[in-house]
C-alpha cells in the first residue's frame, strides 16, 4: 500500500498519461483514412475509448487516494531509493542500453558474456568464480543450441567469429 | 475426423518417446523453477517458450504444459520447507506444511503434497477431456458479435488478478490494451502509434512483452537489493506418510479436485483462491478442525488439492474457446501463436489429432509428476542452494538470447527491456502486471470482432443483443461485474477498518 501522497502521484502521472494519449498521441500518430463510413470504425475508436477510461481511472486513484483514511506509516510502502540502490540501477541502465547497442557490433555471445559478469560484481557477489564460469559456459551453449539445434542465427558481431 | 480418429491420431502422436521425453523434461524444469525461491511457474514456463520454436507443435506444447503442471507442485516445496510459497497458491499449503516441518514431518507433508497434487492433476485433466470438446461444438455457433461479448465477459478476469486495487488494475489493462493497437489498423491498413518505425508496423511481440514484464523486475529488483533472504530449510525428518492418514485425508482431496476444477474453468479465478476455499472447506468439514494451522496434514492435502485442480480446468476455456484462464495459460497461447496453432472451437476441427494428443500427454504428465515430484523433494536442498547471484544474471542471458530467436529481431529485444523497465515501475507504484498482459492478449480479438460484427450490420448497435448467447454473455457480464463491486466495496471497508485500528494502535502511548 501506497502512502496518501505517493497514491495521488501516481493518478495524477496516470492522468497527465491519458491526457497525452487523447489529445497529443492519438491526433498526432493515428492515420484516420478520409472517409470513415461509421465512427467506431475509425483506427482511432478504440485508442480513444481506452484514453478515456485510463483518463476515468486516473482520477478514480486521485480522489479515492485524497477521500480516504492515509494509511498508517507502519502499513505504507516507502518509494524511497538509498544511495547504493540508486547507483545499482544507474548501472543497470547503463549495462542494459550498452547491451542493446552491442548486440549487433560485438555479437550475442560475448555481450552475454560480458553482462553476466557485469551484474556478477555488481551485487557484490561471493561466487566470483562461478560467476565468471557460468558467464563463459552459459552463452555459449545458448549459442550452440540455437544455431545448431534451433537454426536461428544468432548475432556474431564483427570482433570474433564463432564456429 | 470422428472422435476415434481423433483418438488414435492424437495417441499416434503421443506414442514416440519425444513426446514423453519433452514432457518429462517440462516437468522437471516446472518442479526445479517452482522449487527455486525468487522463481515462479510464470516465469519458468515464458522462458521455456522461446526453446519450443525449434520443436514439432506436439512436442513444444507439451514441454510448457510440464513446465506448467510442474511448476505448480514445485511451488509446495519451499512453502513446506521454508515458508517461501513459490507461487501464491501455496500460500495456503504453508500454513499448515512448514508447521509440520517445525515438528520434524516434513517428508510427510511433502509426501501428502505430492500424492494430493497428482490426484488433484488428474481429475482435473478428466474433465478438461469431458468439457472441453463439448464446449469447443458450442462455440462452432460463434460469430463476431458472440466473439465480442464473450471476451467482453472474459476481460472481467481482470478483477480476479487485480489483486489489492481493482481501478489499478483496471489502469494497467488499458495499458495493455493500448500497446496492442500499435501497428496497422486492420481494416484500414493505416498506421497506428509506428512512429514511423518499420519494425512497430507488426506490433509489438507477445513473447517479447511477456518475458520483459515478468522476468525483467524480477532481476531489477534483485540487482536494486542483492541482499538474499536468509532462508532456514527444514530437514526432511524421519517420518514418512501413513496409509490412515491419506486415507482419511482423501475426502479433502476429491473435495479440493472438484473446487479446483470448477474455479479452474472459469476464467480469471486462479489457483489462489481455490486453494483457500478447498483449506476452508475442508478445516470446516474436518473433526481435527482445531489443528489446522498447527500441522494438519489434512489442510496440506486440501490446499494443493485445490492448488493443483485448477491446472487441466484452466485449458477449458483456452482450447475451447480461445480464452486464457490465468496468466499461465496466457503464456501458453503463445506457443500455439508460434506453431500457427489458433486455441479456440476450430482447434478442435482442424486440428483434432493434436487436441487428443494434447489430453493423453496430460494424462501422462499425472503419472509423470508423482515419479519426478518424489525425487524432487529429496534434491530440494541443492536445488534451493542455487544462489541468485547466478542464477539472476543467468535469467537475463536466457531471456536475450529466447527473445531474439523468436523472430531473430534485435527490436524483439529492445521491446523486452523497454516491457522490463514499465514492469519494474508497475511492480513499484503497486500495478499489477497480470491485466496488462491478459489484455494486451484480448485487445486484438476484442477489436477485430467489435468493427467486423460493426461491418456485418452496417453499423447498427442491435446486433450485439442478437441472439440467445450474445444475451447470455451480457447477463453474465452483468452478473460478474455487480459481484465485482461488492467485493470490491467490502474489501475497502475492511482496509478502511484496519487502517484506522493500526492507526489507533500507533497512537496508544507505550506504557
Amino acid at each position: 500500500m501506497l502512502s496518501r501522497r505517493d497514491e495521488i502521484l501516481v493518478g495524477l502521472g496516470v492522468t497527465l498519461m491519458a491526457a497525452l494519449i487523447l489529445w497529443w498521441l492519438i491526433p498526432t500518430y493515428v492515420t484516420i483514412p478520409r472517409r470513415v463510413p461509421i465512427k467506431a470504425l475509425s483506427p482511432a475508436f478504440w485508442p480513444n475509448v481506452i484514453g478515456w477510461v485510463m483518463l476515468i481511472c486516473g482520477l478514480a486513484v486521485v480522489i479515492r487516494a485524497a477521500m480516504a483514511p492515509p494509511p498508517p506509516d507502519a502499513i505504507a510502502d516507502d518509494l524511497r531509493v538509498s544511495r547504493p540502490e540508486a547507483a545499482r540501477l544507474a548501472a543497470l541502465a547503463v549495462l542494459l542500453v550498452a547491451t542493446f547497442f552491442s548486440l549487433r557490433t560485438v555479437g550475442m555471445v560475448w555481450t552475454s558474456m560480458v553482462v553476466f559478469v557485469a551484474l556478477v560484481f555488481l551485487t557484490g557477489s561471493k561466487n566470483r568464480f562461478w560467476g565468471v564460469v557460468a558467464a563463459i559456459v552459459l552463452p555459449l551453449a545458448l549459442y550452440f543450441f540455437f544455431t545448431k539445434v534451433a537454426g536461428v542465427a544468432i548475432p556474431q558481431g564483427r570482433i570474433v567469429r564463432l564456429p | 475426423m470422428t472422435f476415434m480418429e481423433a483418438l488414435a491420431a492424437g495417441f499416434t502422436l503421443v506414442a514416440q518417446w519425444e513426446s514423453i521425453a519433452f514432457l518429462a523434461l517440462g516437468v522437471t524444469i516446472g518442479v526445479i523453477a517452482g522449487a527455486i525461491p525468487g522463481m515462479s511457474a510464470t516465469m519458468a514456463v515464458a522462458l521455456t517458450l522461446p526453446f519450443t520454436f525449434a520443436l514439432q507443435p506436439i512436442f513444444g506444447i507439451l514441454l510448457l504444459l510440464g513446465v506448467y503442471k510442474g511448476g505448480i507442485f514445485g511451488g509446495s516445496i519451499p512453502a513446506i520447507l521454508i515458508k517461501t510459497p513459490g507461487t501464491p497458491a501455496s500460500s495456503a499449503t504453508a500454513l499448515d506444511g512448514y508447521p509440520m516441518a517445525e515438528q520434524g514431518r516434513a517428508g510427510e507433508a511433502l509426501s501428502m503434497s505430492l500424492y494430493a497434487s497428482c490426484i488433484a492433476d488428474l481429475m482435473s485433466n478428466l474433465a478438461l477431456i469431458l468439457f472441453a470438446a463439448w464446449l469447443a461444438s458450442f462455440a462452432l455457433n460463434f460469430g463476431p458479435p458472440e466473439m465480442f461479448t464473450l471476451i467482453v465477459f472474459s476481460l472481467t478476469i481482470i478483477a480476479g488478478v487485480s489483486g489489492d486495487s481493482l481501478v489499478k488494475g483496471i489502469i494497467a489493462a488499458t495499458l495493455g490494451l493500448l500497446l496492442a493497437t500499435i501497428g496497422l489498423d486492420f481494416i484500414g491498413g493505416t498506421e497506428r502509434f509506428t512512429f514511423g518505425s518499420v519494425d512497430m508496423r507488426g506490433g509489438l511481440n507477445f513473447v517479447a512483452v511477456l518475458i520483459g514484464l515478468f522476468a525483467l523486475p524480477e532481476i531489477i529488483a534483485y540487482i536494486r537489493n542483492p541482499e538474499a533472504k536468509e532462508h532456514r530449510v527444514r530437514g526432511m525428518g524421519y517420518s514418512r506418510l501413513k496409509w490412515p492418514d491419506f486415507r482419511r485425508s482423501l475426502k479433502s482431496i476429491f473435495r479440493g479436485s472438484a473446487i479446483g476444477v470448477f474455479l479452474g474453468a472459469i476464467p480469471g479465478i486462479g489457483a489462489a483462491p481455490s486453494a483457500f476455499l478447498s483449506y476452508s472447506e475442508a478445516r470446516r468439514a474436518s473433526p481435527n478442525r482445531e489443528n489446522f494451522g498447527k500441522g494438519e496434514i489434512e489442510g496440506v492435502a486440501a490446499a494443493e488439492a485445490g492448488n493443483n485442480g485448477v491446472a487441466g480446468a484452466t485449458l477449458i476455456p483456452l482450447l475451447s474457446l480461445g480464452i486464457p484462464g490465468d496468466v499461465i495459460t496466457a503464456i501458453i497461447i503463445g506457443a500455439f501463436m508460434v506453431h500457427n496453432l489458433t486455441p479456440g472451437p476450430l482447434l478442435f476441427v482442424n486440428n483434432a489429432d493434436i487436441v487428443y494428443a494434447l489430453f493423453i500427454g496430460l494424462i501422462a504428465s499425472s503419472f509423470l509428476l508423482l515419479i519426478i515430484g518424489a525425487v524432487a523433494i529429496r534434491a530440494f536442498r541443492y536445488i534451493a542452494d542455487i544462489p541468485s547471484d547466478l542464477l539472476f544474471p543467468g535469467v537475463l542471458v536466457l531471456c536475450i538470447f529466447g527473445v531474439f530467436a523468436i523472430n531473430n529481431s534485435i527490436f524483439d529485444v529492445a521491446v523486452m527491456l523497454v516491457m522490463g523497465v514499465v514492469g519494474y515501475i508497475m511492480l513499484l507504484l503497486r500495478f499489477p502486471a497480470a491485466p496488462f498482459l491478459i489484455a494486451f492478449i484480448l485487445g486484438p480479438m476484442l477489436e477485430n470482432s467489435f468493427r467486423q460484427a460493426l461491418l456485418m450490420s452496417r453499423g447498427s448497435l442491435e446486433i450485439f443483443v442478437r441472439g440467445p448467447i450474445t444475451i447470455l454473455f451480457w447477463c453474465l457480464t452483468i452478473l460478474s461485474v455487480v459481484m465485482i463491486i461488492r467485493a470490491t466495496v467490502r474489501a475497502a471497508r475492511l482496509k478502511r477498518e484496519a487502517a484506522r485500528s493500526a492507526t489507533r494502535v500507533s497512537a496508544t502511548p507505550k506504557a
